[in-house]
């Protein structure tokens, strides 16, 4: 290109690389981006690498003790990867029913799914409940199932009128401590319904909140085998 | 030309002291200035929110450190302010058009790629303002035609990481618009921190000679992020 192209390119306006503005030799170059990258190994191998990812093939990183922090990273890098593939089926599920749920006949399809649903659920002990939730502008709440590990729950729920956010996730009854699943999300709903199979024995429920400007109303009914059904605080 | 006068030692140290500030600090927040407070707030929101999501834009521009090294090496030897205007202008279309076709479309490049093709830019632009083009190739590859390409990376990164944040459709287009308004924004703004430091260093006496060895430095810089998203991409974990 010219060089009136081009207003930083090395070698016009008389400087760039070099304090006399001359063109740095070929041997020169090379020599510095060997620098350059020998200089970026190094500091990938020793401190980055560590840091990031837990990995440490000279000891470096644990001496000035980088590394624990980069097998903190990675562990929990596993645990997301592990949630994220337990939910895959479940996500693949709330996306079909997610994109009915925002129709206007949102309420009368996810009602209907749920005699069909109960029907085929097996359980020992079954329990049914059907829930009015009063959500004010901007408030939250939570329902929780106890449930065994491997039990299965039909549920559905709507709003009267407009959107909640909510997240259909388990705990043992010691959390934080203990085990934590998500098993979907979803952001301005309006009626979501389906099947909580239990990941493990705890508390298995939803958490609802209105961020709109109106008080709204959730109705949850909810069948199958679970031992009881309470207001989280 | 051979001695340093203080004068021009403290103003060497205060350019310096600058710029690592620049560019050590965002590296303190990690992963690109996306945090899980922000991610966990776009999650709970749907609707036309247009100073929160600029904010969100600029934020992430002045505590990209990948961006910031990038622009760093394209006004390295600009003097005009015309020119720093012309290829700013450049590089800021380039990545408006991949941020917004990129969300738009869905199209979800691997985050590993693209950052690593970001970390190539900053070399490719040291190498050019070394000269090596030239050098090696005996012509000067159009600085301008590369500022608006690299821009287009840029800008998928920047998509991609918008896709990450699971915005909800409703609203998305004026949020979109809003976040790329703050990320020229906060482009600004990181620029004209550089500027002002460049322009303190260059009338330092030092300024050639040190030139050569800072963009050694900018080209070490973008292969340490090209190792760190290659790395990143090759463990199965962090996909």
């Amino acid at each position: 290109m010219k060089a009136d192209d081009t207003p930083n390119a090395p070698g016009t306006s008389g400087s760039p690389a070099t304090p006399d503005g001359t063109l740095p030799s070929s041997r020169a170059l090379l020599r510095s981006t060997a620098i350059a990258i020998v200089s970026a190994a190094v500091i990938l191998v020793t401190v980055v690498l560590p840091a990031e990812y837990g990995i440490d093939p000279t000891r470096i990183g644990s001496v000035i003790g980088l590394t624990r922090m980069g097998e903190i990273k990675a562990r929990l890098a596993k645990e997301a990867a592990a949630n994220d593939s337990a939910d895959a089926a479940a996500a693949a599920a709330a996306d079909r029913e997610d994109s009915v749920a925002t129709a206007t006949t949102a309420i009368a399809t996810a009602t209907a799914t749920v005699p069909a649903a109960i029907a085929t659920a097996p359980g020992t002990s079954t329990n049914s409940h059907v829930e009015r939730v009063e959500l004010k502008a901007g408030e939250g709440k939570e329902i929780k199932l106890d449930m065994r590990k491997g039990a299965r729950a039909t549920f559905a729920w709507s709003t009267d009128r407009g959107v909640v956010n909510y997240d259909l996730h388990g705990d043992t009854l010691n959390a934080p401590d203990g085990d934590f699943h998500s098993y979907r999300k979803g952001v301005a709903v309006r009626a979501d319904s389906g099947e909580i199979v239990a990941a493990f024995d705890g508390r298995h429920g939803w958490y609802w909140r209105n961020r709109t400007a109106e008080p709204l109303v959730v109705t949850l009914t909810t069948r199958g085998d679970y031992q009881s059904l309470r207001y989280v605080k | 030309m051979s001695k340093w006068n203080p004068t021009d030692r403290w103003r060497a140290f205060v350019v310096l002291s600058t710029i690592c500030a620049l560019i050590a600090f965002p590296a303190d927040a990690f992963a690109h200035g996306v945090t899980a407070g922000d991610k966990g707030w776009i999650q709970e929101v749907s609707g036309v929110l247009l100073m929160p999501f600029a904010y969100l834009g600029a934020k992430h521009m002045v505590t990209g450190y990948d961006h910031l090294l990038f622009l760093l090496g394209v006004i390295f030897f600009l003097h005009r302010l015309r020119d720093v205007g012309l290829y700013v202008t450049l590089f800021a279309v380039g990545h408006s058009v991949t941020l917004i076709a990129g969300v738009l479309t869905e199209v979800k490049v691997n985050a590993y790629i693209i950052d690593a093709i970001i970390g190539f830019s900053v070399v490719y632009k040291a190498l050019d303002n070394l000269g090596a083009f030239q050098r090696w190739f005996g012509f000067q590859p159009s600085t301008k035609a590369a500022t608006l390409i690299f821009g287009l990376f840029h800008g998928f990164g920047l998509a991609t990481k918008i896709l990450d944040f699971e915005v909800s459709p409703d609203g998305l287009v004026q949020n979109l618009v809003a976040f790329n308004v703050g990320v020229e924004m906060g482009q600004l703004l990181a620029l004209s921190a550089i500027l002002i430091a460049m322009g303190y260093w260059r009338r330092t006496r030092s300024f050639g000679r040190h030139a050569y060895a800072a963009n050694v430095w900018i080209m070490t810089a973008g292969f340490v992020l090209v190792g760190y998203q290659v790395t990143g991409y090759f463990l199965p974990d962090f996909i």
